[in-house]
C-alpha cells in the first residue's frame, strides 16, 4: 500500500542545531493528520520537507510512495499543495487572478489561461466560498476571508495531499471551524489527504483522524485522539499542568491548560526540548 | 498573447519612414582638399564663409587672421578678442552641441584633437560638415596652425605677418635667456585644490624649458598633483600661480605658500600670480605668456618689451 | 469570469502607444536646433523645408537620439520590473544589484585603454556588469542566514565596493580623460547614432520578449520563495534566468548610454498603481511607459537650459524623485 507520506529515521539540523531527531510516521491517503506540539518542535520544518521546501539530510521522506527528492517541481506541485502560514502581501492581487495561479503545475511556462482552468478556479471559489470576493484585492481581506481564497488556491492544484502548516492561528472562532469543516469535506469529496499542523489542541482532537505529537524534535505519540491526547504525555510536550476530559457535545478529548491558582501544591514540570 | 506586436510595429514603422535625407542644395561652392593635422584628408570649400570654432584658442587663432567676422559659432568660454563674446555658443568644447552646429549651417568646423571627443566630430562629418583638426603640441605646432587655418580661410598674409612676429618675439626671448647665467626651478602652479602642476609633454612645460627655467614638475608627466610635502622637497626658487577657476581669491593662494617660508622663492618674494587665460590656450597668446614668464624668471633680462 | 490579461494589455496599449507617439514627437520636433511641430509635419508629409538643415536635424540627429532614448527608457523600466519581482522588493531596481556599478567600471577600463566608447567601451561595460552579475550569483548561493535578504544585500555591497573602485580609477585618470568618463557617468545621449541604436534595439527586443513570456513566472514569484516553489517554479533556475537576461539588456544599455537613474525606480512602481501587479501587463507597460518617460527626460534635458545641456540622468532623477513620492502618498491612502 502507498502512503501518503512516509518518513523514516528522518533528521534534520540547520546549521548546527538539531530540529528532527530520527522521526519515523506514516500517514495514510485520506487521513486528516493532524501535528501537534509546543513551538519549536520542529512541526513545520517536518511540513516544509514534505512540501519539498527543504532538502532531506538524513533519512527517508516518501510522498506517494516516491521519495521527495527524486520529484520534479512540477510534478511534486501537482502531488501537494502548500498553505503556509500567514503572511503580509506587498504585491496585492486580486483574488480571481491570486486563485487562478494555482492552476500553475498545470500550466505551461508562459501561464495562459484555457476555459478549464477558469472553471477549475471558478469551482474552487465556490467550494470554499469564496466567489463573491473575485474582484477584491487581497490585502482588503479580512483574515478568514484570505484563509479561504489561500484555500481556494491550493485546491486549484488538484492536489493529492494539502499541507496547512497552522492554518487556523490568526482566525476567530467562526472562521477556525470554518476552515476545519472545509478540509473535512475536502477530505470526504475529493478524497485528498489533509496534513494540518496546528497550535490548537482541541481542534485537532476534534477533527483529525490521527495526531503526531512532536517535541524536541522527536515524536512523543501518534495514533488516534483517544491515545494521543493524554494528559501525562501532553504535560510531559508542553512542560504545564493540563486538564484533559472529554468536550460534551462530540465527546472529543478536550484540554484546558490550568492557571496557577488551579495548581496549588503541584511540583512544576519540566518541559523537554531535548534528549541531550 | 500579441501585445508585443504594436511595439514590433511602432519600431519598424520608424526603420521604414527613415527618410533619405534630401539633396544638397544646386549650388555647390567650389572645394578643395587639405591635410589637417592629424594627417587626414578633407574636402572642404575654398572660400569658407561660415565657420565654427570647436575650441576657444581656434576662435582666437581665426580673429588673429582677421577672419573673426567669419565665425557663426564657439565655444563657451570664447572672451578674447572681445568681439567673439558676441557669437553664438554651440556648448563646451568637451560637450558639443551637435544640433546647435548643424543649424548654423557651417562650412567648415576648426577643432583640436585634445579636447574635441572624437565621436562628436564623427557625427558632425556625418551630416556633411568639414572637420579640420589642428594638433597644437607645442610652440612650432602652433605657429605651423596659424600658417595652415590662414591657409584655410584665404588669410595667408596675414597669417604669415602673424607668424613672423611670433616667431621674433620667441627668438628675442631666446636670447635673453641666453645670456643670462641661472636656470632656476620654477613651479607653475595650476590647481589650487589641490594643488595641480603641469609636467613633460604640455605648454606649460615647453614654455618654462624656453624661458630659461626649470620645471619644477618636469619628472612627471601630464597633470601632477603635489602635496605640501612635496613642494618643501621640491624647493623651487620661482612659483607662479594660475588658475583657471574666475574670482578666485589669488591673494588667499599666494598667502598659502606663506606658510613655507623655508621654499626659496617664498623666502625671496619670488611667488607670483598671472592671469590664466595666456597660459592654457594653445594660441597666439601663449607668446605673450612666455614674455611674461622670462621677466619673472629672469628679472634681469628686462629690457624686454611688455 | 474574463481571461483577466488581456483586458488589461490591451487597457495598457490604448492608453500608452498614443503617449509614447507624441512624446515621440515632440522629442523630434523640438530642441536647441530649431524647429517645431508644424514644420515637422511638413517634412512627414514629404514637403521640402525651407530651412533645409532642419531635415538633417529631425532625421539624422534627433530621431536615432529618440529611438535610442526609448529603447534605454524600455530596458532600463522592464530591469526595474523584473529586480522587483525576484527580490520582492518595491525598492529594488537593477543599480541597486551593482550592474550599473560593475558595467561602469568596465567602461572606465575601457576609456582609460584608449578604446572608443562604441562599440568597444560597450563591450567592457557589458562584460563588467555581467561579472557583477555571476559574482552576485556567487554570493547569494552561499550558505548564509540572510535568507531571501542574501541577494538584496550582497547587491549592495557589490555596489558600493564599485563606487569605490569608481572613485579610485577616477582619481588616477589622466585629467583629458576625465571629462569623458565623468560625461558618461551622468548619462548621456547626445552622441546617439544609429549603428547605437540597431544594437540596442535588436538587445532589447530580444530580452523584452523573453521576459514578457516569462511574466508568468514573476507573478508567481511575487507570491513568496514558498508559494512559488510550492507552485512548480525551479526558484534557482528561474532567477539564474530572469537575473541574466535582465542584467544583458541593463548593461547593454548602461554600457552605451551611462548611468540613467530612477526609471528602474518609478516606471514600474507608477505602472502598477495604474494597471496591477499581473506582469503579463506590466511588462508591455513598462516597455511603453519608460520609453516616453525618457524620451521626454531626454527633451526636457536637451531644451530647459539656456546653453548646453544637462546631463539626461540628472533629469531623470529630478523628475523622478518628487514624482516617486506623491506615488507613495497617493497610494498611501
Amino acid at each position: 500500500m502507498t502512503f501518503a507520506i512516509e518518513a523514516l529515521e528522518l533528521s534534520h539540523a540547520y546549521e548546527t542545531a538539531a530540529v528532527l531527531r530520527s522521526v519515523s510516521f506514516r500517514v495514510s491517503a485520506g487521513d486528516y493528520f493532524v501535528i501537534i506540539g509546543p513551538n519549536g518542535s520542529g512541526k513545520t520544518t517536518l511540513l516544509r520537507l514534505a512540501a519539498g521546501l527543504l532538502k532531506v539530510q538524513t533519512g527517508r521522506l516518501e510522498v506517494s510512495g516516491l521519495p521527495v527528492q527524486r520529484f520534479r517541481r512540477r510534478e511534486l506541485a501537482r502531488t501537494v499543495a502548500l498553505v503556509p502560514q500567514a503572511g503580509p502581501f506587498e504585491f496585492p492581487f486580486r483574488v480571481a487572478e491570486f486563485v487562478l495561479m494555482g492552476r500553475a503545475p498545470h500550466q505551461g511556462i508562459l501561464g495562459l489561461e484555457s476555459p478549464r482552468d477558469l472553471r477549475i478556479a471558478r469551482e474552487a471559489m465556490g467550494f470554499t466560498g469564496v466567489e463573491h470576493l473575485a474582484g477584491r484585492r487581497m490585502d482588503r481581506l479580512s483574515g478568514g476571508e484570505r484563509q479561504r481564497v489561500i484555500i481556494a488556491r491550493a485546491v486549484c492544484q488538484q492536489p493529492r495531499l494539502i499541507l496547512l502548516d497552522e492554518p487556523t492561528s490568526f482566525l476567530d472562532l467562526a472562521h477556525q471551524a470554518q476552515i476545519m469543516d472545509l478540509m473535512e469535506q475536502l477530505r470526504q469529496e475529493n478524497g485528498v489527504t489533509v496534513v494540518m499542523v496546528s497550535h490548537d489542541v482541541n481542534l485537532a482532537s476534534m477533527y483529525g483522524s490521527r495526531l503526531l505529537l512532536l517535541a524536541g524534535g522527536r515524536i512523543l505519540a501518534e495514533g488516534k485522539p483517544e491515545d494521543v491526547i493524554d494528559a501525562d504525555l501532553l504535560e510531559k510536550a508542553y512542560g504545564c499542568r493540563l486538564l484533559v476530559d472529554r468536550t460534551p457535545a462530540t465527546g472529543a478529548r478536550r484540554v484546558t491548560p490550568l492557571p496557577k491558582e488551579a495548581l496549588g501544591r503541584q511540583p512544576p514540570i519540566r518541559a523537554i526540548d531535548s534528549f541531550k | 498573447m500579441k501585445a508585443k506586436a504594436p511595439f514590433f510595429i511602432l519600431l519598424s514603422a520608424i526603420f521604414v519612414l527613415l527618410p533619405v535625407s534630401p539633396a544638397k542644395p544646386s549650388s555647390v561652392p567650389e572645394m578643395r582638399t587639405v591635410t589637417d593635422q592629424l594627417g587626414r584628408r578633407i574636402q572642404l570649400p575654398a572660400n569658407p564663409r561660415r565657420i565654427v570654432a570647436l575650441a576657444e584658442s581656434v576662435t582666437e587663432i581665426v580673429f588673429a587672421v582677421g577672419r573673426g567676422d567669419r565665425l557663426v559659432g564657439t565655444t563657451r568660454f570664447a572672451d578674447y578678442p572681445e568681439a567673439a563674446l558676441r557669437i553664438p555658443r554651440i556648448g563646451s568644447y568637451i560637450q558639443l552641441d551637435i544640433e546647435r552646429i548643424a543649424a548654423l549651417k557651417p562650412d567648415l568646423c576648426i577643432g583640436t584633437r585634445d579636447g574635441n571627443p572624437k565621436a562628436a566630430i564623427e557625427r558632425l562629418e556625418a551630416l556633411g560638415i568639414p572637420v579640420y583638426i589642428s594638433n597644437p603640441m607645442g610652440l612650432e605646432s602652433i605657429l605651423q596652425g596659424i600658417t595652415e587655418i590662414g591657409a584655410l580661410l584665404r588669410a595667408e598674409e596675414a597669417a604669415a605677418a602673424l607668424a613672423t612676429d611670433l616667431r621674433r618675439r620667441i627668438e628675442r626671448v631666446a636670447e635673453a635667456v641666453q645670456r643670462s647665467e641661472t636656470r632656476p626651478q620654477v613651479f607653475f602652479q595650476i590647481g589650487v585644490d589641490p594643488i595641480v602642476s603641469a609636467g613633460r609633454g604640455t605648454f606649460i612645460h615647453e614654455l618654462i624649458e624656453a624661458a630659461g627655467g626649470v620645471n619644477a614638475a618636469g619628472e612627471a608627466a601630464g597633470y601632477p598633483k603635489y602635496s605640501p610635502e612635496h613642494l618643501v622637497r621640491l624647493a623651487p626658487e620661482v612659483v607662479v600661480i594660475t588658475t583657471m577657476a574666475r574670482g578666485a581669491d589669488f591673494d588667499a593662494v599666494r598667502n598659502e605658500w606663506l606658510r613655507w617660508p623655508r621654499i626659496p622663492a617664498v623666502r625671496d618674494g619670488r611667488v607670483h600670480v598671472v592671469d590664466a587665460a595666456v597660459f592654457n590656450r594653445p594660441a597666439p597668446r601663449l607668446v605673450e605668456g612666455l614674455e611674461i614668464l622670462v621677466r619673472l624668471i629672469h628679472p634681469e633680462a628686462s629690457d624686454l618689451k611688455p | 469570469m474574463t481571461p483577466v490579461p488581456i483586458k488589461g494589455i490591451l487597457r495598457v496599449k490604448a492608453i500608452l502607444l498614443p503617449v509614447l507617439a507624441a512624446a515621440a514627437f515632440l522629442g523630434v520636433a523640438m530642441g536647441p536646433g530649431g524647429g517645431d511641430p508644424g514644420t515637422l509635419i511638413r517634412s512627414l508629409a514629404g514637403v521640402p523645408l525651407e530651412d533645409a538643415v532642419l531635415e538633417d536635424i529631425f532625421w539624422k540627429i534627433r530621431l536615432p537620439r529618440v529611438l535610442l532614448a526609448a529603447l534605454t527608457g524600455s530596458a532600463l523600466s522592464l530591469g526595474g520590473l523584473v529586480f522587483q519581482a525576484l527580490l520582492r522588493n518595491p525598492l529594488a531596481e537593477p543599480y541597486i544589484l551593482g550592474v550599473s556599478g560593475g558595467a561602469a567600471i568596465g567602461a572606465i577600463l575601457g576609456i582609460l585603454l584608449g578604446l572608443a566608447r562604441f562599440p568597444w567601451g560597450s563591450l567592457t561595460a557589458f562584460a563588467g556588469g555581467m561579472a557583477t552579475v555571476g559574482l552576485l550569483l556567487l554570493m547569494s548561493s552561499w550558505k548564509t542566514g540572510l535568507g531571501k535578504d542574501a541577494l538584496l544585500l550582497s547587491g549592495v555591497m557589490i555596489n558600493a565596493f564599485c563606487g569605490a573602485v569608481i572613485l579610485f580609477l577616477v582619481s588616477v585618470t589622466p585629467d583629458a580623460r576625465l571629462f569623458n568618463i565623468l560625461s558618461w557617468l551622468m548619462g548621456d545621449l547626445s552622441l546617439a547614432a544609429m549603428e547605437q541604436v540597431k544594437l540596442l534595439a535588436i538587445v532589447t527586443v530580444l530580452c523584452a520578449t523573453a521576459l514578457f513570456g516569462l511574466s508568468h513566472v514573476m507573478n508567481l514569484f511575487l507570491l513568496g520563495r514558498d508559494t512559488a516553489q510550492s507552485l512548480g517554479v525551479r526558484l534557482g533556475v528561474m532567477t539564474a534566468i530572469l537575473l541574466t537576461i535582465t542584467s544583458f539588456m541593463v548593461g547593454v544599455t548602461v554600457s552605451i548610454c551611462g548611468l540613467l537613474g530612477f526609471v528602474g525606480l518609478v516606471m514600474p512602481h507608477l505602472m502598477r498603481l495604474s494597471f496591477g501587479p499581473d506582469h503579463r501587463v506590466l511588462v508591455p507597460a513598462c516597455i511603453l511607459s519608460g520609453a516616453a518617460y525618457m524620451i521626454l527626460c531626454d527633451l526636457l534635458a536637451r531644451i530647459l537650459p539656456a546653453q548646453g545641456e544637462m546631463p539626461v540622468g540628472v533629469v531623470t532623477a529630478l523628475v523622478g524623485a518628487p514624482a516617486f513620492i506623491f506615488l507613495l502618498r497617493r497610494a498611501a491612502r
